[in-house]
This record gives structure tokens, C-alpha cells and sequence, in this order.
């Protein structure tokens, strides 16, 4: 079942990517949870409304991540999303694998959503003016992930998405995004980001 | 655009102290360096004395940083006038070719630095950063580890090296790295809040017993240290929740995760005085602690 990005996903997603450019950077993809599970829902696409930035630097380390996880997963309850997907930003500017950490992380995710999606960002493209999406899509078929070609498709509304996070990029409100590290650093940082969704609001 | 100055009202002063700040602090603020920098090279350079060849370095760095390759040629250039034969100049000639993606050219610079100079340890981390930048993970920790043979000393060194193990996902070497560095920097906390991470990582009861007591060292030695208290409450929890511990370490850990779980609580309370928002966030820590004591039990 193939995942779709609102603006506010996905241009949280770059601005996270643009705030750290050295260095790595992940984050999870939240959806708002169905009620009812429809007999043929197969061809629907599961629309991820957010994300929430994690880390950047050193992705790798257990217990940080578990902290997160278990944290977010209690918000979604809270507000009707369950945690959908993952997303990650390679270090090298050329690299946009998925390596085996990000598989491991995704694989914890599957437990609770079976149609959870590794989307990473190709950081060769990412520039300010966005003109075409830099996400790579895998979805888990037969115990591999394989991409997904990336479609207009693969967004709720493509050019509004191309518009915010390209206004965003210019207007450097990366500088005020709190992904889980910052929050870490001091708790009063909102890994929510109200902020920033307000203004994607007001860019709409 | 209004000019850095203008923008929040101060002076060259302030300018260039706030570069030597960052400077002191190891800062990787890339955009925020070549405006202040920038601005201060093109309407104070007079006023600056001798502090100007620093400056020149530090923002050609975070030039290069920002793809701003006009502005490192610039501060390149007055260096490389001022001092034209200096190693520490033609190492940064070095790292603008890396910029550009030139390996080769670069490594070729570092390797004339090096004959000239065989103990120029900043030539040596450069090759090794070529390395890491090209995706050759493996043979930048050759590098790396046969540079610390000679330099033992180099704190750098040994964390960049940790970090590298990390990458590789080789816990255990990772953990050596950060011992070094905790045996020569006893009272930083940050070195054992990240050995308890990597030790937390690596799995199996041990190790979470050993990831456990360095979380309580690291909240020792800072006690708001935030990664620490929750690392204390995790590997606490778990070894708590582990069926291979005697009755008495379970009572005991489930001792230690309720004061740590009692410490976040309160440490969330401190941090949502006044805001609507954080008290959610205040209310969702209190309900994740308690579906966790659940699932531990």
C-alpha cells in the first residue's frame, strides 16, 4: 500500500535535511489512523500528515531511539496517528541507500503498521528551489525493500509542497527546527514543531 | 538585505568576539559565520588588527561549508599573501579542493605537506577525511587507527574514530575509543553518557548492567544531563524486566528506574512552567512511563 506526503511531511523532512547539511540526519513518519479497515483498502494510499525530526549526527546508538519511539508512539495514541514510516538523510551527499540501521528501525515500525515505508532523501538534489521531489520511496516486498518510482502521486498536492518548502528554505526557517536531539539538549524545545507547522499553515 | 549589524543592532566588537566564541567552541554554524565573517572582513578589516588572519581562516572554512567558493578564494588569497609559505595555509588550499570534490589534487597537496613535514598531524586527518568523504569507511579507521598509534594523545582523534566504529556498527571498538577518552577526561560527562549508549547498544545483560552504571556516572558528574536520566531509566527497566536476574537485582533496578522515572517527571514539570503546549508534552512523558512500568512488569 503505497504512502502519500502532505506538504507539511514532506517539508518538514527537507528543512530537517537542510538544517544539518554535514551531517546525518532520521525522523519518523506519522499517519492518522483509520477507523475501520476496509475489505478493499488495498489501492488506497496511507497519507502521512507528519513527521517528527529525530536525530542528527550519530543515528546508530539504541537507546535514544528507543526513548523516541516509545514517546511519539504514546502522542500518536494520543491524537489519533500512528507511526507510518521512517525517514532518513545520508551524510555523504551522494549516498542515498537505505543502510542497515534504517532497515532494523523500520522493521521495529512494521510490528505495529505492516505497510510502514523507508523514505530517503536524495541529497544530491535537495536545492532551494525544490523543482522536483528528492524522496526515494521503499516499500518491504518479500523480505527486501525496494524503491518505488516517485510520482506527482506520491504527494497529497505536489506544487503546493514544492511552494511552502521552497519558501521555507529561502526564508531559512530551518534555523528553528527542533528535531528529538535539540529537545534532549533542553526540554522546553518542541519536537512538535507548532512553529514551523503554523507557518506551513499560513503558506497554504 | 539588511547587513548582520543593522539586523540585530550590533557592533564590530560584538562581531568578532562572537566569531572568537564560536571559534572556541568548535561551532560547524556555517551561514551564520559568513554573514558575521563576511561583514566584518569588508567593513572593519582595519580595525581588527591581527585577529583579521584568524578570522580569515575561520570563515573560509565555513565558506567552503556553504559552497561560497568567491568568498574562501577571497580570504585564501590574503592568507596565502601574508603567509606564503605556511603549511597551515596550504592545508587550507587542500580543503578547498576537497570542497570542489578534487580529490586527488587535495591528497597530492597534503602529501607535499608531508614530506616537508612528516609529524604535520593536520595534513594526515585531512587525507583521512578524504577517505571518509568518499565512502571508504573501512580504510579511513585503518588510517585513523595507525595514525593514534603515534599521536595516543589526539581526543579528536579517538572520538572522530568512535564514531567511525559506530558507523560500521562495531560496538565494541567503538566502546574502546570512548574508554581512551573517558581515562584522560574523567569529568566529562558527555564521553559517559556515550559509553553507556554504545554499551546499551550492544546488547545482553552485562552490558546493560555496565550501560546502566555509566548513565548514573554521567548524571554524577551533570545531573541534567537529560540523555543520561532517561539511558538510567531504559537499561534500569530492562534489566529489571530481564528473567535472568536474581530477585535482589530486580528489586534493586526497579528501585533505581522508579527515581529515575520520578526525575524526568519532575524535570518536565520544571520545563513546562507557563506553556499550554508543554503541559502535553508533560502528560505524554507521565503516560509513556506508566504503559512502560506495564510492559516491563
Amino acid at each position: 500500500m503505497p504512502i502519500q506526503l502532505t506538504s507539511q511531511a514532506y517539508c518538514k523532512m527537507v528543512l530537517h535535511a537542510a538544517k544539518y547539511p554535514h551531517c546525518a540526519v532520521n525522523g519518523l513518519l506519522v499517519a492518522e489512523k483509520t477507523k475501520e479497515k476496509k475489505k478493499d483498502s488495498h489501492g488506497e494510499p496511507v497519507l502521512c500528515v507528519d513527521c517528527v525530526p529525530l536525530f542528527h549526527g550519530t543515528l546508530a546508538l539504541a537507546p535514544m531511539l528507543e526513548v523516541a519511539l516509545t514517546l511519539i508512539d504514546t502522542w500518536c495514541k494520543e491524537n489519533s496517528y500512528v507511526i507510518a514510516g521512517y525517514y532518513q538523510a545520508n551524510e555523504r551527499t551522494k549516498d542515498s541507500r537505505p543502510n542497515q540501521f534504517a532497515e532494523k528501525v523500520a522493521a521495529r515500525i512494521s510490528e505495529n503498521f505492516s505497510e510502514a515505508a523507508i523514505v530517503m532523501l536524495d541529497n544530491s538534489r535537495l536545492t532551494m528551489s525544490c523543482f522536483e521531489p528528492i524522496v526515494l520511496i521503499y516499500d518491504h516486498h518479500e523480505n527486501k525493500w525496494k524503491s518505488r518510482e516517485v510520482t506527482f502521486d506520491c504527494f497529497e498536492d505536489w506544487s503546493e509542497a514544492q511552494k511552502i518548502t521552497s519558501a521555507l528554505l529561502e526564508g531559512r526557517s530551518y534555523e528553528n527546527l527542533i528535531d528529538f536531539d535539540n529537545h534532549l539538549d533542553d526540554l522546553r524545545n518542541d519536537w512538535t514543531n507548532p512553529v514551523i507547522n503554523k507557518s506551513v499553515l499560513d503558506l497554504c | 538585505m539588511a547587513s548582520v549589524s543593522e539586523m540585530y543592532d550590533v557592533g564590530w566588537e560584538e562581531m568578532r568576539d562572537k566569531l572568537r566564541k564560536w571559534r572556541e567552541d568548535n561551532c560547524r554554524n556555517g551561514e551564520q559565520i559568513v554573514d558575521v565573517g563576511e561583514e566584518l572582513i569588508n567593513e572593519h578589516a582595519s580595525k581588527l588588527g591581527d585577529d583579521i588572519w584568524i578570522i580569515y581562516e575561520q570563515v573560509m572554512i565555513a565558506a567552503l561549508d556553504c559552497s561560497r567558493d568567491d568568498l574562501a578564494l577571497t580570504c585564501l588569497q590574503e592568507l596565502r599573501k601574508q603567509f606564503p609559505d605556511s603549511h597551515r595555509v596550504k592545508r587550507l588550499s587542500g580543503m578547498r579542493l576537497e570542497a570542489l570534490e578534487r580529490y586527488d589534487e587535495a591528497n597530492k597537496h597534503y602529501d607535499a605537506i608531508l614530506q616537508d613535514d612528516p609529524t604535520n598531524t593536520a595534513a594526515r586527518k585531512r587525507k583521512i577525511s578524504i577517505l571518509k568523504a568518499q565512502g571508504k569507511g573501512a580504510e579511513a579507521i585503518r588510517e585513523l587507527n595507525e595514525y593514534l598509534e603515534q599521536f595516543v594523545g589526539d581526543q579528536e582523534a579517538w572520538h572522530e574514530l568512535s564514531e567511525l566504529y559506530i558507523n560500521e556498527h562495531d560496538y565494541g571498538k567503538a566502546a574502546f575509543c570512548l574508554e581512551e577518552l573517558m581515562m584522560t577526561n574523567p569529568h566529562n560527562h558527555l564521553y559517559c553518557e556515550q559509553y553507556a549508549e554504545v554499551k546499551y547498544t550492544q546488547g545482553g545483560l552485562e552490558n546493560l548492567e555496565l550501560s546502566r552504571k555509566y548513565f548514573a556516572q554521567a548524571l554524577r558528574l551533570n545531573n541534567r544531563n537529560m540523555r543520561a536520566l532517561f539511558g538510567l531509566y531504559m537499561s534500569a527497566s530492562h534489566i529489571a524486566a530481564s528473567p535472568k536476574v536474581s530477585a535482589k537485582v530486580k528489586k534493586d533496578n526497579m528501585k533505581y528506574a522508579a527515581w529515575a522515572a520520578t526525575q524526568i517527571n519532575r524535570a518536565y514539570k520544571m520545563a513546562g512552567r507557563g506553556t499550554k503546549e508543554n503541559k502535553c508534552s508533560m502528560k505524554t512523558v507521565e503516560e509513556m512511563l506508566e504503559s512502560m512500568q506495564i510492559t516491563m512488569s
